[in-house]
């Protein structure tokens, strides 16, 4: 059955959670949105359901944070605090229910990043590891790595330098060249730490992306390949007391369509996410 | 820095510990800045505002440099609140998240830098507030209780003890009900909302009741008249203030 990291929200049921939850971790420019444009359409034409999720895409707390950002005097709890709130709506109203109705949920980051953003920040390590007690353990990280050397023109030279994604927040001071290379040198310490502490599969993110959209698939495979939907969908029509309720039933008749357009369609790719697996809005 | 047995939980070195789950009493950060901590607590219509409001002027006539703080009133997180609450897309877990980012920019925007100032700091409801709240909407409380970890621990924390039934009575002379969050409606306790506010503030009230040992919480009997309430308030503010002369500033 499905865990969380130790602690259970009010009314959170683990029991029927058959869908796979697929985390795709990094820091920035390490082309986790490229890998899960790749990633939706191929497991749609395997048959899969699939939504995506990624920071700051919660209908709660998205539009807050952003404005948040804007004016750059988030302080660093607070920012840790809101990214919270942004994560546990999106775990709730979104990851939960589409896995309940068997989808694949594929995460562009996950409590992982949130976790090495804060403890770079100073916070302590418990302190934000407490407050995501309450996440589910994934099906899979691929934790997708790129040396600075490699990650400094990726970011820099595509878009510049970006306030939030230098940490001009931490080292006020220094240009932003001096802060984005200690920013995410520390960012990079933390990720290697928590790689081995949460068992990350390394990608090597340097490869060019057909390749590490490859070793992806073969790896997700492997995990489909594991722990089969068929025993769930077996199990379904098999035995009647474990049938969907009918609250499940009507979610994934809803779910279902609604992933449709992007099976056609993977150029829209820039990870808005489907409001499909939403009962309750 | 570390404070105490404490160990630094936010980027300020007040910030508190994080104490084992079984310990029966809390120390949130204690802080050695000049200013002082003052924070109301109670359930709706226990009269704690009105109070605060007289302690303000008060404090004002003498001369302190006084700044009130207010629940859920952050310039950053307020409208993200308010849109959730009007969406009613606020969950027992996103409830208590969104208010303590809320606290948290208040804490690191205004009362930390205030304390530091030397100001006094009122804060009407502070983390007892979500500590009761969110434990009466199903949430973890030792989850609650580390969520809070980086607040400051006040110099007196009153709680306005009052009857449920009293406090009903007072908000409803006045209006015909209560909104949806308030009455914890979203807990789907009772269809009517002023069934639901009375079984929802039970549990706040109950949960409250265990926090005056666990926190050191000053009981002030809200029954009382608000004169006498008033005095008390003042007489035991006095005390705290006594050791902090350089707060003063000319009037």
């Amino acid at each position: 059955m499905r865990e969380t990291y130790g602690r259970l929200l009010p009314e959170m049921r683990l029991g029927d959670l058959a869908g796979k939850l697929i985390v795709i971790e990094g820091t920035d420019g390490a082309g986790r949105s490229t890998q899960i444009d790749l990633l939706k359409p191929w497991l749609e034409e395997l048959g899969h359901a699939v939504v995506d999720t990624g920071m700051t895409r919660s209908p709660l707390a998205g539009d807050g944070i952003r404005r948040a950002k804007e004016g750059n005097n988030l302080g660093r709890v607070t920012q840790a605090l809101f990214y919270a709130t942004d994560f546990v709506d999106r775990l709730e109203n979104e990851i939960v229910p589409a896995l309940r109705a068997g989808f694949i949920v594929l995460t562009d980051r996950y409590i992982y990043s949130l976790m090495a953003r804060a403890i770079v920040r100073g916070m302590d390590p418990r302190w934000i590891r407490s407050i995501y007690s309450v996440a589910l353990k994934p099906d899979a990280v691929f934790y997708l790595r790129l040396g600075i050397d490699q990650l400094l023109p990726r970011v820099v030279f595509s878009r510049g330098f970006d306030y939030w994604e230098s940490g001009m927040d931490l080292y006020p001071g220094h240009d932003m060249f001096d802060s984005f290379c200690s920013y995410q040198a520390a960012l990079l310490t933390e990720f290697d730490r928590l790689s081995a502490e949460f068992n990350f599969q390394r990608v090597d993110a340097a490869a060019d992306a057909r390749t590490v959209c490859a070793l992806l698939q073969q790896n997700i495979l492997q995990l489909l390949e594991r722990d089969s939907r068929k025993d769930f969908m077996s199990r379904l029509y098999n035995d009647s007391t474990t049938a969907p309720r009918p609250a499940d039933a009507a979610l994934f008749a809803v779910a279902a369509p609604a992933a449709a357009p992007s099976t056609n369609g993977n150029g829209n790719g820039n990870g808005h996410h489907h409001h499909a697996a939403h009962p309750g809005r | 820095m570390e404070i105490g047995s404490g160990v630094r939980i936010g980027p300020f070195e007040v910030f508190a510990p994080l104490q084992p789950a079984v310990s029966m009493v809390r120390h949130y950060g204690e802080h050695h800045f000049p200013g002082r901590l003052i924070v109301v607590e109670g359930i709706d219509g226990s009269g704690k505002s009105t109070q605060l409001s007289l302690l303000h002027k008060w404090l004002e006539s003498k001369g302190y440099g006084v700044v009130f703080s207010e629940w859920n009133s952050s310039p950053l997180v307020k409208d993200t609140t308010k849109h959730g609450k009007k969406k009613k897309l606020l969950t027992p877990a996103t409830f208590s998240l969104i208010h303590s980012t809320d606290f948290a920019d208040r804490t690191e925007r205004s009362i930390l830098p205030l304390l530091k100032a030397g100001a006094v700091v009122l804060c009407d409801r502070y983390i007892y507030t979500a500590f009761a709240r969110d434990v009466a909407r199903g949430m973890d409380r030792d989850w609650v209780r580390e969520l809070y970890g980086f607040a400051v621990k006040p110099a007196v924390a009153f709680y306005f003890r009052v009857p449920l039934e009293t406090a009903i009575h007072r908000l409803l002379d006045g209006r015909d009900g209560f909104k949806f969050y308030e009455a914890g409606m979203d807990l789907n306790l009772a269809g009517d909302s002023v069934e639901s506010f009375r079984m929802f503030q039970g549990r706040i009230l109950s949960e409250y009741e265990r926090m005056i040992s666990e926190f050191g919480l000053t009981v002030v009997d809200a029954t009382l008249p608000i004169e006498v309430q008033q005095a008390q308030v003042r007489q035991i503010v006095k005390a705290h203030l006594d050791k902090a002369k350089e707060l003063r500033v000319k009037a």
